[in-house]
């Protein structure tokens, strides 16, 4: 909404290379002040009192001993405190210029088989590396994040997470010394327990044996993820549960590379060396082929997609089109600026190019296709992700408004882009909620093209040319509707569900089942119809503007979803569903499908009905496609925040031939936070895609669990007391 | 950045894009990148020399984060120390990190400068990205 529009672009331009200052919180200073308390102040009472004692009745060496191991400890303790656990800095600006809200919410890559996800950050502005994760507290991405620590207050990561574990072992030692040496003093001193000495040291000796259990307990468990090459966040939020961990590189390998490698380096704060090379045209070029220049154009649009090039050849590929016949192709980066308020850069970008002919403009304001549509809706799109962690509520509401255009890929994969703009952005990678679809217009083709198209939820993350050609208008509305979704998702639990299902028109299968959702939106809740509404006025225009789909004006007016489709299949499963989701969200379904039904479980999309019956029927066909990411139970109350993890089938589609994937999102921190709801969905759902038909949704990090949890969801209690639910 | 067509201001070339040279996971972790040959540079650079490049900048990085007895002996000193040592002294990976800085300073002199581009050091970007910026040529006429 364009109250939203300086939210938008404030969060882009942001903090270049630094983290933005943060509001001094005495709160988080109390663990490490009671750590450091207890710690300094027993061991000198312990010098204090019981160490002369020692050193005369038994020898001097071991308050030296005692000494050694305090400083050890003390060290470590200091470095775990103040070091910088290797935070990212903030990417540049036109490092994301082209990820911005087009682009999807994860990018896959594989390591060593194994397909891991590399979620977009939009506080940092890039795609978080593989086990890397953006801490809440610090407000910044940690490399190698394993937790954040609240009692030496700083996250625990690839820089110093050397030192927490040392820090870990010395601690232990130095407990079991004190407490140790205090026992041999108060047994030596029985007849004497009223000195001010053995009091003493019986008190620091209960403060050791208090403090043990806990510090033994994390040293234990510390010295299994070292082994196994795991984090804690990892572990905790069951990545590698049952998988194959990519990261690991054996048992002796990953001692010696925790304990032996050389210290990796900081990325904050480093001096910048000036320029001193000098770059002067005219500048040497090597020869090129008018072959190599026409290839050139459509080649790795997703990237670096700026040049002027590219832009005055897609205009004349857009002007040579009529924007009646059929949906032009996915307008350039350049052209799908215009209607954002980043005006500077473009500006001074279109400045600098080639001169601006008329039909660049032709896609500044929205018009008579999806691409406008799109334009229109990406703002708020913007800006949501820039507010991301703003108003969860509102931006829900807004990006329920964009229905179609962030259909999902399922519908594309074989008709797909015939009509144009079905901007599917599987080159991206996968989306973050549901298959990321195009946006736009996509939205309703998809719903009509759904039938041919459900097979395909083999949502690769390939870039295809196919892809970038068509995918283009509605492209935009990828991130944005996802990211729409995301910090949604970062907010409360991560998943498509409530809101992906709200914004979602009918689109194709988000998590699987969309025909349900369509069904029961209208009918479901109010927050729903209220989506619902919100989306009619949408979908229609986006569906008269395109000529290709199908069963459009059924499909899209969500207040007829039973339009068109009357299978008493469906039927039947609709009521099943709808149970289902009076029972707090939870799946509870029985039928067959529960696979894909439990998926969609929380509150139903306000998409329409019909496409999504087709879909179902397709997707019976294919039950192995939808593996529900989305613990249904978890984290979905109707209308509540949680949003399941997103899709799956990027990861599954590739995983059909792998063995594992897993989303390398994890919570955001170790600590569960009650006030980011359901945080992490953990792995997402990647994991059980390619194991079962049935894939099962990764264990959601909720600080919550639904009441019932739906049929086949287990709970587990993880490390730390979080609890997460695993439907099985 | 917008900047006026003068004679003068041709000592300054303007920015005309920046093609990301991202990280290769492939093999986990380690500090790596794609050798793949970004297809904006075509015009600009021969394939062989970003690869021969940046398959230098990959040994330079594995160099660094070599498990060996150097770094071994290095931590053990520092926590002997109580990581005093490290006031005084450089670690392996910041010696490597300099002699990489000076490599792609070697590299932009000898060979990307001249052909209008530029590389910037990937530590600047947190190692995510080797962003390589492409300055307008405008010497030739309409930019490309």
């Amino acid at each position: 909404m364009p109250g939203f529009s300086g939210g938008g672009v404030g969060g882009g331009v942001g903090g270049p290379a630094s983290a933005p200052p943060r509001a001094f919180r005495p709160s988080r200073y109390v663990p490490v002040s009671a750590a450091t308390t207890f710690l300094v102040g027993s061991t000198t009472l312990f010098f204090c009192f019981t160490c002369p004692w020692l050193s005369e009745y038994f020898s001097s060496v071991i308050p030296i001993y005692i000494a050694v191991i305090f400083l050890l400890t003390l060290a470590n303790f200091c470095m775990a405190t103040f070091m910088d656990p290797g935070v990212f800095p903030r990417a540049e600006e036109d490092e994301d210029k082209e990820d911005d809200f087009r682009a999807p919410l994860y990018k896959t890559v594989e390591i060593k088989g194994i397909q891991v996800r590399m979620k977009w950050c939009s506080t940092c502005r890039f795609y978080r590396p593989p086990r890397c994760s953006h801490c809440s507290v610090c407000d910044n991405c940690v490399e190698d994040f394993d937790h954040h620590c609240p009692w030496v207050n700083n996250c625990i990561g690839r820089r110093n997470y050397r030192y927490f574990f040392l820090f870990l072992i010395s601690l232990t030692t130095h407990i079991i010394n004190i407490f140790g040496f205090g026992l041999v003093y108060v047994l030596h001193h029985r007849q004497q327990l009223d000195t001010p000495h053995a009091a003493v040291t019986m008190a620091v000796m209960c403060v050791a044996g208090l403090f043990f259990v806990p510090v033994a307990g994390l040293t234990g468990f510390h010295m299994v993820l070292v082994a196994r090459g795991r984090t804690t966040n990892e572990q905790v939020t069951g990545k590698f549960r049952g998988g194959v961990n990519p990261f690991t590189n054996g048992c002796m390998r990953n001692i010696s590379h925790v304990l032996c490698s050389s210290q990796a380096p900081r990325y904050m704060g480093r001096l910048q060396s000036p320029q001193s090379v000098e770059v002067q045209p005219p500048f040497v070029r090597p020869p090129l082929t008018e072959a190599q220049l026409e290839a050139k154009v459509l080649d790795n649009g997703i990237q670096n997609d700026r040049h002027s090039t590219r832009s005055k050849i897609s205009l004349d590929q857009m002007e040579s089109q009529s924007a009646d016949a059929e949906p032009p192709p996915p307008p350039k980066p350049e052209l799908r600026y215009p209607g954002l308020p980043r005006a500077d850069t473009e500006e001074s970008s279109l400045l600098t190019e080639a001169p601006l002919t008329p039909s660049m403009f032709k896609y500044r304001p929205p018009y008579n296709s999806p691409g406008r549509n799109h334009s229109a809706i990406t703002h708020p799109n913007k800006m949501i992700r820039g507010e991301s962690l703003d108003s969860p509520s509102t931006s829900i509401l807004q990006s329920s408004r964009q229905p179609s255009y962030r259909s999902e890929p399922s519908s594309l994969d074989g008709a797909t882009v015939v009509g144009g703009g079905v901007g599917v952005r599987r080159g991206g990678g996968e989306r973050g909620e549901g298959p990321g679809g195009p946006g736009g217009t996509a939205g309703g083709m998809s719903g009509g093209m759904s039938g041919h198209s459900l097979t395909g939820r083999s949502y690769t993350s390939y870039p295809s040319s196919l892809v970038l050609s068509t995918g283009g208008s509605h492209s935009s509305s990828l991130r944005s509707a996802h990211t729409a979704h995301n910090p949604l998702a970062t907010l409360q639990s991560e998943g498509t569900t409530d809101t992906s299902y709200k914004s979602l028109a009918n689109q194709t299968p988000r998590n699987g089942s969309l025909s349900y959702d369509s069904l029961l939106t209208p009918s479901e809740s109010p927050e729903f119809e209220s989506a619902a509404h919100e989306l009619s006025p949408q979908k229609p225009r986006a569906l008269f503007s395109s000529k290709t789909i199908m069963s459009q004006p059924e499909v899209m007016s969500p207040s007829s979803p039973l339009q068109g489709y009357t299978s008493p299949f469906l039927s039947a499963q609709i009521a099943q569903q709808r149970e289902g989701q009076l029972l707090q969200g939870s799946a509870t379904f029985s039928s067959p499908h529960r696979a894909y039904l439990r998926a969609v479980s929380p509150p139903p999309p306000s998409s329409s009905g019909p496409p999504e019956s087709q879909h179902l029927l397709h997707h019976n066909h294919d039950p192995s496609s939808r593996a529900p990411r989305n613990p249904s139970s978890s984290s979905s109350s109707p209308g509540a925040r949680s949003l399941e993890p997103p899709v799956s089938p990027p990861p599954r589609g590739l995983s059909l031939g792998k063995s594992y994937s897993y989303t390398g999102e994890a919570g955001p921190q170790y600590k569960p936070q009650p006030t980011r709801g359901g945080t992490v969905l953990g792995g997402g759902g990647v994991g059980g895609g390619q194991q079962a038909p049935q894939s099962i949704s990764r264990p959601v990090l909720a600080n919550h669990t639904t009441a019932k949890p739906g049929g086949g969801v287990k709970k587990v209690t993880g490390v730390g007391g979080t609890t997460y639910e695993i439907s099985v | 950045m917008a900047e006026t067509h003068s004679l003068q201001d041709l000592q300054q070339p303007t920015v005309s894009s920046k093609v990301y040279v991202q990280r290769d996971y492939s093999s986990g972790t380690l500090s790596k990148f794609q050798t793949k040959f970004p297809s904006e540079l075509e015009s600009r650079l021969d394939k062989q020399q970003f690869e021969e490049t940046i398959q230098t900048l990959n040994n330079l990085y594995a160099e660094a984060e070599k498990l060996g007895g150097k770094s071994y002996l290095e931590g053990c000193l520092a926590c002997l120390t109580a990581y005093t040592i490290f006031l005084c002294m450089e670690t392996h990976y910041e010696k490597v990190l300099k002699k990489i800085g000076r490599y792609i300073k070697d590299q932009n002199e000898k060979i990307y400068a001249p052909r209008g581009l530029l590389l910037t050091d990937p530590i600047e970007r947190g190692l995510r990205v080797v962003e390589i910026t492409i300055f307008e040529d405008r010497s030739i006429g309409s930019g490309r």
